[in-house]
């Protein structure tokens, strides 16, 4: 990986010739351009890839010796680091013990590939999922829903071709429904999206999919993604719909958008660029559904800015995730609110006046949009910020108080589900995990 | 007493997908196109090294840059990678990214 050219759909290897950002700037000095012309000419002539053949093989085992057992660890962490394949915290050395251990979870055979992790190309196999969640700290019966986001991310439809090399910091975010949620203790409830000793699934499965997003997919910072921030790349979000939660009527998210039958486990991945906290309660002395609208109002007010790297999912993605705790669902369907309803809202509310639009220079991305629908939607006023309120994503999820809510802003070509296969020696993994971590 | 640690290398195997095409043996008396996604100074920098190209090799062709359709929308797709060859070109320079 020399530059994220290779994200716009070049092999990861192109002959390119690449230059300061300095360079790309409005008003800037060209001249380099000239002066490393040779470099040009020598690509369009005498370049030669640095792939041999088809490429290369599995790479070899890696061995360090240490004077003790925490000397080799420690050794082991510095020659990741070393390698580009850390992320900083401390790592397991995925040795075969520890791999093997994880492959357990697997209802599929080792070797099945999964597809090539862009824009670095890395073959990618249910054992190479094994390598990351072993290192990533996982456990076996975290493995399933790994592999389904693994495989939903290496869908075309995901764009993440184009976000793991963009500039715009998308993240992966992964909804998992049925029950195999709760029963790997992905947090569902307060703080699902921070750290929980009692519920730690979600960070080792999101660390995981980062870490394959840069070993396999070379997604390293400046060099193989050029997000300027990769806020929110450590762990990525993972967390389950509260579906205990869901008021009488709610369908599950992998249900309401991707038709899994109801009470199946499932994984829905889509990218997110941001996240917000929404103080969604009154102060006073509303009444439920004063309460209830003025909320409703807040949270759009939040969604009417101009997210242009948005536009990615104007016609077929989402523009966010509105996470809603339970209680807040339950209280607004009794105040007559649906799932509907509160999407046609939000989509109605956060709208954006054209003229803002304007000011904003908004128009010039809009027009060179690769969507005819987004291109179309400049003749609305006030412009909806997506093409149909169906792609807003609302879940229920987040702690039994009814003050936040959240919204994780999307920079998401699409919304990918897959189904999760559990392996038939899921309940002794579950067993397992009780004995040594305690009861969930 | 000393230790071992053995573990897999996380970074796997690479497989080369699409080969890339055979490069010219030199440009004099070739005809080279341009590809722009209109970004990043592009409307600069193209014209000045098509300008260069011009300059530096005898019998050169070099189309102009709005030669093929320009901009993110349209510069992957397969109607214009048509067109592209259709047009007879030796080589191609596509830009820009950053």
């Amino acid at each position: 990986m020399t530059n994220a050219v290779a994200g716009l759909g070049l092999a990861p290897d192109a002959a390119m010739v690449t230059f300061p950002i300095e360079l790309f700037l409005p008003g800037s000095d060209i001249s380099p351009v000239e002066a490393r012309k040779q470099e040009f000419y020598d690509g369009l002539t005498r370049w030669r890839s640095a792939f041999a053949g088809d490429g290369a093989g599995e790479p070899p085992m890696l061995r360090v010796e240490g004077s003790s057992v925490e000397d080799a660890f420690t050794r082991a962490n510095h020659l990741m680091l070393a390698n580009r394949w850390g992320d900083g915290l401390p790592l397991w050395p995925p040795t075969r013990v520890r791999v093997d251990w994880i492959l357990r979870g697997s209802a599929e055979p080792r070797g099945r590939r999964l597809g090539t992790f862009p824009p670095r190309g890395g073959v990618t196999t249910v054992e190479s999922c094994a390598i990351a969640l072993a290192m990533a700290g996982g456990r076996p019966e975290y493995l399933p829903v790994l592999v389904a986001a693994v495989e939903a991310f290496l869908d075309p439809e995901s764009g993440s071709e184009a976000l793991q090399a963009a500039s715009g910091s998308a993240f992966p975010v992964v909804i998992v429904n049925g029950p195999v949620g709760a029963r790997i203790r992905l947090n569902a409830g307060f703080g699902c999206l921070g750290p929980d000793p009692q519920r730690p699934a979600g960070a080792s499965i999101g660390r995981a999919l980062r870490l394959l997003q840069q070993n396999l997919g070379g997604a390293l910072p400046g060099i193989g993604t050029m997000a300027n921030y990769g806020g929110g790349r450590y762990t990525n979000v993972v967390f389950a719909e509260d579906e205990a939660s869901l008021p009488t009527g709610w369908p599950a998210h992998g249900t309401d958008r991707h038709g899994f039958a109801p009470g199946a486990s499932s994984i829905s991945l889509a990218f997110a660029n941001g996240a917000t906290n929404i103080r969604r309660r009154g102060a006073k002395k509303e009444t439920p559904a004063e309460d209830a609208l003025q909320g409703m109002h807040r949270m759009a007010d939040f969604m009417r800015v101009p997210n242009m790297a948005g536009l990615a999912g104007y016609e077929h993605g989402t523009p966010g995730i509105l996470m809603l705790p339970g209680v807040v669902a339950q209280t607004m369907t009794g105040l007559g609110w649906t799932k509907a309803s509160m999407r046609e809202f939000l989509w109605e509310h956060s709208r954006i006046p054209a003229a803002e639009l304007r000011r904003a220079g908004c128009p010039a991305w809009i027009e060179i949009d690769t969507s005819k629908v987004a291109r179309d939607s400049l003749a609305l006023d006030p412009w909806p910020i997506t093409a149909r309120p169906e792609n807003f994503v609302i879940v229920v999820a987040g702690g039994g108080h009814p003050t936040n809510s959240y919204w994780l802003q999307g920079y998401s070509p699409a919304v990918v589900g897959r189904p999760v296969d559990l392996p038939p020696s899921f309940e002794g993994l579950l067993a397992e995990a009780e004995r040594e971590i305690g009861p969930a | 007493m000393t230790a071992s640690l053995e573990f897999h290398d996380p970074s796997g195997a690479i497989e080369v997908k699409r080969p890339h095409a055979a490069r010219v043996a030199g440009l004099a008396g070739k005809r080279v196109g341009f590809v722009s996604n209109e970004q990043w100074q592009a409307y600069r920098m193209l014209p000045r090294l098509k300008a260069l190209l011009e300059a530096d090799f005898a019998g050169i062709e070099v189309l102009p840059i709005d030669a093929f359709p320009q901009g993110n929308a349209v510069i992957g797709s397969e109607e214009t990678a048509a067109l592209v060859r259709a047009s007879g070109v030796d080589a191609v320079i596509i830009g820009n990214a950053a």
